[in-house]
């Protein structure tokens, strides 16, 4: 993976519309601070090659060095990446109650993997009176606090580069699609620093259609309500085609029409739905309140699973081959279409004039993709 | 005792060009002088307060111009000889009061100082004030020399009574700010007591209500006109102007002010005294008729010099074309067919090549060692640096702030700029935070419009800045109107305790006068709160702070918001002396060009008294230059500044 420096960051991604904010530039140097959602370089940096770029998910992102370095194989372009296991799940028994979106899952792994000493503390996205927020959590009673999707873009990875630079060591990370494509290229070592050291033991993922825009959101929601009574949201599956948001006394109906013009532009160039370079992934499991999808991807995430169950903290149940039938189709729309939209954009193997591209893949695996 | 009330008559002392201005008022028996501070103008009142603690007269640092020609007129109205003294600037601001003043007139000699920047050495402009002698119709003199600085002066309140209007005497920059031998006359004795007559009519010079209505401005323009006539006069034989060279010069120089040193210089150089005629002039305006009459008709070619705009060159040509019978055909030279440029300012050599030209004689160069000597200094000469702020200035610190808050913001938000050393906010020492810069209080207006636009789709975050004294000096008209017109605007107020920039004179937010006397401190936080903004205080220095109120205030944006960010200037008297804290570097931990800082401190921050010491590729900081703010502690990403509190 070539990395260039913070000039053509800012050049190829941000002034590209590409960013989604997602924190992976955030707290590595004193340029790129996120404020309300919107990642910024507060002033020019001269270096030619920065872990800002290294770090980016939005910049010469090349999926056959991720999988070849995570997975062993080449990338195939499976819709939803390489899924080992997929359960229907919830928090098990022993579980501590919380306020989930689901199922709690992710909660519950976490909890397990902190009580079993696999990671001293989780990456994740709190929420305060301002909107959503990194998190470093290093008690259930943390992680608890930050259960609950946040559906807007979150800098959830700022809080991963303070806890590396705090030598925090071995973390959890909790994140979108795009947070977790940033991590998983981040493992590569993509700068080749001999003092390098991997400092993620466990990447949970979580199901991602699209995020919308923190301060487009906000401002909406601000004309219609008073926000900081905010608890939480919840985006039933279809045909609802709705935003409900959490007042605590009341729920609050919004047309999902009226806030998609809220989804950045860089949502629709992701081709991943269901973070493909997590060692598990999270969602929810339609027509099943009360319950998650759970992906296990990787021997760790194996693991990880069948140690939660054992431990009361974790309940799964197969899942039935007719959802996942559906949940591949779902990803697999995702991905064509992103594939489709980077194509027509130039941002898709095919490099622009500084030679930097979005994504790389194989022409075949292009091909197979689009034609799919 | 200061210098300029030494009363030693005869005596010679080397005085600055604005002290001997200052002398002169003294020995006119000057009892009340006032001003508002601006390059090359601020050492007149300073020169003049200090004589007022021996208390001989009154002296105040007005709030602007304007009011300080009002505070010295009230004195001529009652009878006392006064001053007032601005930059050119600052006859701008008080240009609407001198309208009315020239055209009633002064009762006690008056005299308004403007001293002016040609090239401007320390301006934004290069305004010139002479223009405003002709159009509002009041005499104009120019001292050509440092006596005549003093002697101008003094005389200059004779004639404001001889005629009994305002006189206007016009320095600049090399003159106030040069020094020289100025013989002493007698300091007065006597003082004037001071009462004011309006027992008279309407029109009555010397004991009528001072004031102009509709109905007797035909008289009173009449009666200026005539003093105009009366002065000229008094022109026709005034020692200040003055011919030296043969009877029938190849050429007529005509002059006035420090371009009459330049002239005298460059004549020596070139060796053509016995073919030039210098006719340098100290009453510029209303030009006496017969002297130019008299000199132009022994000439076939005039050059005239003088600085800026063609006053003089326009002025005499009208004469000549008036006396064009007697004078026969002229050709004249100057700015109008461009020998001399019509901006910046002259110096000899630009006037040594002009008549080198117009004389076909060569400018003889300098010997070839001396000429070596020179370019071998030049070439290890000073090292080009960029124009900054002091190290520990709050502007530095208060711009990081916003220019940081308003990046994060994201939404193109931008900061109209003000007078004052923040001005230098428009370049990479204020990180460029700047984006319109006019006159003092002019940021605020210019907000207030541009925080009306948002109907017109204007999204972007509308900021002003201005100093504390600038605040009290022309923003707070324009704070009380985007307030009254609910204009969107983030007014931050840069509260350094003093009129810092030209050398931290009093101002209304202080509790001390020009005269060092306590005076009542105005709060500003209080003047926006009564206007009806909503107000903030912070410490520049702390940039958590400041930054997240800013996000804050910018996120809030609706209607007039102020913020003040109160920190003494680095240079201030009190400061001056004392490090707060003991600030220290561990190269260690400075990661320096690496990724993760790449030279934030010495690249972006700038603050002089952190420097980049190449060979260790670290930062380091220079104790003898570093003031101890403590705020490069605050922005370094290693935590390598350390910040120890001074014993």
């Amino acid at each position: 993976m070539h990395v260039f420096g913070p000039t053509e960051l800012v050049e190829e991604v941000h002034k590209r519309g590409l960013c989604v904010g997602c924190g992976a530039c955030v707290g590595l140097c004193p340029y790129f601070l996120n404020h309300r959602g919107r990642t910024v370089q507060v002033f020019p940096c001269t270096l030619t090659q920065g872990r800002c770029f290294a770090a980016c998910p939005k910049a010469e992102v090349d999926l056959d060095e991720i999988s070849r370095h995570h997975r062993q194989r080449p990338y195939k372009g499976a819709p939803m990446g390489d899924v080992e296991q997929a359960f229907a799940a919830k928090a098990g028994p022993e579980m501590p109650v919380g306020s989930f979106q689901a199922g709690g899952v992710v909660s519950a792994l976490l909890i397990y993997a902190l009580q079993q000493g696999l990671i001293k503390a989780a990456i994740l996205t709190g929420r305060d009176e301002n909107g959503p927020k990194p998190a470093i959590a290093s008690s259930p009673q943390e992680i608890l606090g930050c259960a609950g999707s946040k559906f807007t873009t979150a800098p959830t990875l700022a809080a991963f580069n303070q806890a590396v630079s705090e030598k925090i060591s071995p973390l959890g990370v909790v994140g979108t699609p795009c947070q977790m494509t940033s991590v998983a290229k981040w493992r590569t070592n993509p700068l080749k620093r001999d003092d390098f050291v991997d400092p993620v033991a466990l990447a949970i993922g979580v199901f991602c259609n699209w995020g919308l825009d923190q301060r487009q959101l906000v401002s909406f929601l601000a004309e219609r309500t008073d926000v900081s009574r905010i608890r939480g949201m919840d985006i039933p599956p279809p045909p609802a085609n709705a935003l409900i948001v959490d007042l605590g006394n009341q729920k609050m109906t919004i047309s999902l029409d009226e806030i998609r013009p809220f989804i950045p532009e860089t949502c629709h160039l992701c081709p991943d739905m269901t973070s493909e370079w997590a060692d598990l992934s999270v969602g929810m499991f339609e027509g099943r309140p009360g319950w998650n999808t759970l992906l296990v991807r990787t021997q760790r995430g194996k693991d990880l699973a069948t140690g939660a169950e054992a431990a009361g903290l974790l309940e799964t149940m197969p899942m039935p081959e007719t959802n996942l039938a559906h949940l591949r189709e779902a990803a697999k729309i995702k991905k064509k279409r992103a594939f489709m939209n980077m194509n027509k954009r130039g941002l898709l193997n095919s490099p622009d004039k500084n030679g930097i591209a979005l994504l790389r893949v194989s022409a075949e695996v292009a091909r197979s993709i689009l034609e799919a | 005792m200061s210098t300029i009330t030494q009363d030693r008559p005869g005596e010679s002392l080397l005085l600055q060009g604005n002290e001997a201005i200052a002398r002169g008022a003294l020995e006119a028996g000057v009892q009340v002088a006032a001003g508002y501070p601006g390059t090359p103008s601020s050492e007149i009142i300073e020169s003049l307060a200090s004589a007022a603690e021996e208390g001989r007269l009154y002296v105040e640092w007005s709030v602007n111009e304007k009011v300080a020609l009002e505070v010295a007129a009230a004195a001529s109205f009652s009878e006392l000889r006064s001053l007032a003294a601005m930059k050119q600037v600052g006859v701008n601001v008080a240009a609407d009061f001198l309208l009315h003043l020239a055209q009633y007139g002064a009762r006690g000699g008056m005299v308004l100082i403007s001293c002016e920047d040609p090239g401007a050495l320390s301006s934004t402009n290069e305004g010139d004030s002479r223009q405003y002698a002709r159009m509002m119709e009041f005499p104009l003199l120019e001292p050509g020399d440092f006596q005549e600085a003093k002697d101008i002066t003094k005389w200059a309140f004779e004639l404001s009574e001889a005629i009994r209007n305002v006189v206007m005497v016009r320095s600049v920059t090399r003159l106030s700010h040069g020094s020289g031998k100025v013989a002493l006359d007698e300091l007065p004795e006597k003082r004037a007591g001071a009462r004011f007559r309006f027992e008279g009519p309407l029109t009555g010079q010397m004991e009528g209500p001072v004031a102009s209505m509709p109905n007797t401005v035909f008289l009173l323009h009449n009666r200026q006109q005539d003093k105009l006539r009366k002065a000229a006069e008094i022109f026709e034989t005034s020692p200040f102007n003055r011919y030296t060279g043969p009877d029938r010069p190849d050429l007529l120089i005509i002059t006035s002010s420090a371009c009459h040193l330049y002239c005298k210089e460059a004549m020596h150089l070139l060796g053509i005294g016995d073919r030039v005629g210098l006719l340098k002039l100290g009453t510029t305006w209303p030009l006496p008729r017969r002297l130019i009459g008299k000199h132009l008709m022994a000439v076939d070619r005039v050059l005239v010099v003088e600085e800026l705009l063609p006053f003089l060159e326009e002025n005499v040509k009208v004469l000549a074309a008036e006396l064009c019978e007697r004078t026969g055909s002229i050709r004249f030279y100057g700015k109008r067919d461009g020998t001399l440029p019509s901006v910046t300012e002259l110096s000899p050599d630009t006037v040594a090549k002009a008549l080198s030209t117009l004389l076909s004689v060569a400018v003889p160069s300098p010997p070839i060692d001396y000429r070596k000597g020179v370019q071998e200094a030049a070439a290890v000469g000073a090292p080009p640096r960029m124009i900054t702020f002091c190290p520990g200035c709050p502007h530095r610190a208060s711009f990081w702030s916003i220019h940081n808050a308003l990046a994060m913001d994201d939404r193109k938000g931008f900061v109209c700029g003000d007078i004052g050393c923040y001005s230098m906010g428009l370049y990479p020492a204020g990180f460029e935070t700047l984006k319109t810069l006019h006159a003092m209080g002019s940021g605020t207006g210019v907000a207030s419009g541009f925080g009306e636009l948002g109907q017109f789709g204007l999204n972007q975050p509308v900021l002003s800045v201005c100093g504390d004294s600038t605040f009290f000096h022309a923003a707070m008209p324009a704070l009380a109107n985007a307030v009254h017109h609910q204009s969107d605007i983030l007014m931050v107020v840069l509260d350094n305790s003093g009129t810092a920039m030209t050398g931290f004179q009093p101002h209304p937010g202080l509790r001390q006068d020009a005269m060092g006397r306590m005076a009542p401190a105005i709060d500003i936080a209080a003047v926006c709160r009564g206007m009806g903004a909503r107000v903030e205080v912070c410490d520049p220095f702390d940039l958590d702070q400041t930054r997240s109120t800013l996000l804050q205030m910018l996120e809030q944006g609706k209607g007039v918001q102020v913020l003040i960010l109160k920190q003494m200037c680095a240079l201030s008297p009190e400061k001056k002396s004392r490090k707060p804290f003991e600030m220290s570097l561990d190269p260690e931990v400075c990661v320096g060009e690496s990724c993760g800082c790449n030279r934030l401190c010495t690249r972006v921050f700038g603050c002089p008294g952190l420097v980049w010491d190449k060979k260790m590729k670290k930062a380091r900081i220079d104790e003898v230059i570093c003031v101890g703010c403590g705020v490069c502690a605050s922005i370094c990403p290693a935590g390598a500044i350390q910040k120890r509190e001074a014993a």
